[in-house]
């Protein structure tokens, strides 16, 4: 098991701890101070969960725009786990906003 | 009605740390040393999907009652708006043809008569309003990620 996959310490399965930055602020296991949500996950989570809580936590409602989380230049694949693109613990990763077009 | 230059920069100067926090992480060169009440710009730099790089500039004036006036700009800055320092996809006029774009307004030569500069916080279709400084940043960067080649 890599340092970056390591277990919860109660013999769960192993999780990764990302970082995901908005355009309306950073995600982190502490910041926004009020998020409900931490961005701590069990390495078989699915890419599209991770868009969804960020979302829910940055309160992006609109199912009519883009969302798509970015490791550097690489799009992540919604279906993927994290597990599958090797995501080390501390990870940055960057939530792209689209809106529409005229 | 306008706004004095020193309202649009404390506005700007606000918003400018969410929106160089989202282009640092997202690899987006930011420029933002020469703003000033004289000169209410700053620049992102964006990559297309084949590396090719396209500058903005974000002129702030009257913001944020209007929006900024959005332009692709040569990396030395002498040259704007000519299609060859557009990315494809976006309006041939050229013009980036969202309402966070002061350019994209009719009464500002654009083609678009049907919006006003003080609807511009509005959403451009059933989409996300694209309201700050750092949403308008991942919009665009979001869009030149997946273009490719040049308009002109």
């Amino acid at each position: 098991m890599s340092a970056e996959q390591v277990t919860d310490g109660h013999g769960g399965p192993p999780t990764v701890t990302v970082k995901i930055q908005t355009p309306r602020g950073l995600w982190s296991m502490d910041e926004p101070k009020d998020a409900k949500k931490r961005p701590k996950y069990p390495i078989s989570t699915k890419v599209e969960q991770v868009i969804a809580d960020v979302r829910s936590v940055f309160n992006f409602v609109e199912e009519d725009s883009k969302y798509t989380l970015y490791r550097d230049k690489e799009a992540l694949e919604p279906q993927r786990t994290l597990a599958s693109y090797h995501i080390k613990d501390g990870t940055l990763l960057v939530l792209s906003v689209q809106g529409g077009n005229a | 009605m306008s706004v004095p230059a020193e309202a649009s920069l404390q506005a700007v100067r606000a918003e400018l740390v969410a929106a160089a926090a989202y282009a640092a992480a997202a690899g987006l060169p930011l420029d933002s040393r020469a703003l000033a009440t004289e000169n209410l710009r700053f620049f992102v730099t964006f990559e297309n999907s084949q590396g090719e790089r396209f500058v903005a500039e974000f002129d702030c004036r009257e913001y944020p009652l209007h929006p900024p006036t959005v332009e692709f700009i040569s990396e030395d800055r002498s040259e704007r708006g000519t299609k060859r320092l557009y990315p494809n996809g976006f309006h041939p006029t050229p013009c980036i043809c969202m309402r966070y774009n002061r350019k994209a307004y009719n009464e500002k030569g654009g083609p678009h008569a049907d919006w006003r500069l003080l609807d511009w916080r509005l959403p451009t279709t059933n989409g996300i309003a694209i309201d700050t400084l750092a949403l308008m940043v991942s919009d665009l960067d979001s869009k030149i990620r997946q273009s490719a080649g040049r308009m002109g």
